[in-house]
């Protein structure tokens, strides 16, 4: 399944370019024009874009994933969830790619190397038990509901901004209401335990565990769901 | 061999099978249940066939011939009957739709090899009979969507003739690709007859008559006549109210 990326070398130069013009842009937009964000913001920034962008484009991925395969599943029997699934592993590649590029720049900006930076598999585990979970959710629903693209497109650019990418959760969330934010968004915790880890040498967030507990149920249920209704998406579309 | 046991499969009829979440959340709350009926693609449908076989399966539009393919390819579950199949299966179900508009023939060739289940270096083995095959030329790595039909249906006979799978499921491609090309086919369908169990839903009966050792005749999802091809045919033309099957041009 590796067709998305296979308009060969512009595709993977893309890979490359869309992560950094992103960031780019929020750059020009949060440091010069606001004002905002200490030296290392660049990098911060990165690091919690690019998970972000692992959630976000891989669940707008899975949504279609279904009904845009119409002809193949009617032809071959072969277990649904690939589809999704592949999503999500391309959206990693892009995660690698994009990694590969923040390292320079690690040195650049001076992030703090720790022992810390061990927790980085971890992460990214978490995450994607809860990205897996998620996407199986939603390749069912987005086969049954057929304007859910829209809607979701919609929820992730919400989810952008309720999420600590552009700014630290200390420095914005009012400190009473620090844990209350943090279960409302088991994201949260994540991308500013990836922050920590990455850039500030310092052990994640222990609001990470929020968002551990969210990815594994959301997981079980992810798998329980997607396999209930596997045969039944075959003849909805 | 193929075994199949009072077969049904069952279809929710909604105006919309796919509604939009606001449609579904403004239908819901004015009336729960949704006014939902079934219909039975295929039902009380039970036969056999030996290995070896050649089967060819008529009837008129929306009979289930095409439903009746998939179930044996495995993509639906039967919802009522038992339907065993015994070996792989490699099935060509209308122009290509299983390919990727967007990869090269060769690209495809993969992907459906291992969609059916095969593994890379057994692609390997087979691509170039493949390729040679479809006679496709420097269009093998060009992107699918630049095909014209008939390439498309090339390709797909030849993934499917050579994929050398016990069972190969054929539904109502014969028609397509130029006169050269079905004369090879036509020799190829000779080559895997009697080594292989064939079903071939087409609505050339010339195409039947000429390659089926037994025909199937589905009415409506239920099995209406099994048997000779010639008797079977000759009662599926006199049920359609046609005197003569119409003659196809050569």
């Amino acid at each position: 399944m590796k067709a998305e990326n296979k308009n060969k070398i512009l595709g993977f130069l893309w890979s490359f370019l869309n992560p950094l013009l992103l960031l780019l842009t929020y750059i020009v937009l949060m440091q010069i024009i606001f004002r905002r964000g200490g030296p290392q913001f660049p990098i911060l920034l990165f690091i919690a874009l690019l998970s972000w962008t692992w959630f976000a484009s891989s669940l707008g991925r899975s949504i279609t994933s279904i009904t845009s395969k119409v002809g193949l599943i009617q032809s071959v029997r072969f277990p649904l969830a690939i589809l999704p699934l592949s999503g999500i592993i391309i959206g990693f590649f892009d995660w690698l790619f994009g990694f590969v590029i923040l390292l320079p720049m690690l040195f650049i900006f001076e992030a703090s190397f720790t022992v810390n930076i061990l927790w980085l598999p971890l992460l990214l585990l978490i995450e994607s038990i809860g990205i897996v979970g998620t996407c199986l959710i939603f390749a069912v629903l987005g086969t049954y509901l057929s304007d859910l693209s829209n809607i979701i497109t919609f929820a992730i650019r919400i989810g952008f901004y309720l999420s600590p990418i552009l700014y630290a959760v200390k420095d914005t969330v009012p400190e009473r209401l620090t844990t209350l934010y943090m279960i409302l968004n088991p994201f949260a915790g994540l991308l500013e335990s990836y922050k920590n880890v990455v850039v500030l040498g310092l052990p994640p967030n222990e609001y990470a565990l929020v968002g551990m507990a969210v990815s594994f149920v959301v997981f079980v249920v992810g798998l329980w769901y997607f396999s209930r209704n596997e045969y039944r998406l075959v003849k909805a579309i | 061999m193929i075994y199949v046991n009072d077969l049904g499969i069952k279809f929710k009829m909604e105006k919309r099978r796919r509604s939009g979440a606001l449609a579904f959340l403004l239908e819901r709350s004015r009336n729960w249940r949704r006014p939902t009926g079934e219909f039975w693609a295929l039902r009380h449908v039970s036969f056999t066939v030996e290995r070896g076989e050649t089967v060819g399966i008529i009837g008129s539009n929306g009979s289930g011939k095409s439903t009746l393919l998939r179930v044996v390819a495995g993509v639906y579950p039967p919802d009522e009957g038992k339907v065993s199949v015994d070996g792989e299966v490699s099935t060509l179900f209308g122009l290509g739709t299983g390919f990727n508009a967007e990869l090269s023939g060769r690209d495809n060739i993969y992907l459906d090899g291992i969609m059916m289940g095969l593994t890379k270096n057994q692609i390997d083995g087979i691509i170039d009979a493949i390729t040679g095959f479809a006679e496709l030329g420097d269009f093998i790595d060009m992107p699918v969507r630049t095909y014209s039909s008939g390439m498309r249906a090339r390709l797909g006979f030849a993934i499917a003739i050579r994929a050398d799978k016990d069972i190969v499921l054929i539904d109502e491609i014969m028609g397509a690709g130029d006169v050269a090309f079905r004369q090879k086919a036509m020799v190829e369908m000779n080559r895997i007859m009697g080594e292989k169990t064939v079903l071939l839903v087409s609505h050339a009966m010339s195409t039947i008559e000429q390659f089926a050792n037994k025909v199937i005749w589905l009415n409506k999802g239920v099995l209406a006549a099994m048997g000779e091809p010639k008797e079977v045919i000759q009662q599926y033309l006199a049920a359609s109210k046609v005197k003569k099957a119409p003659t196809i041009i050569e």
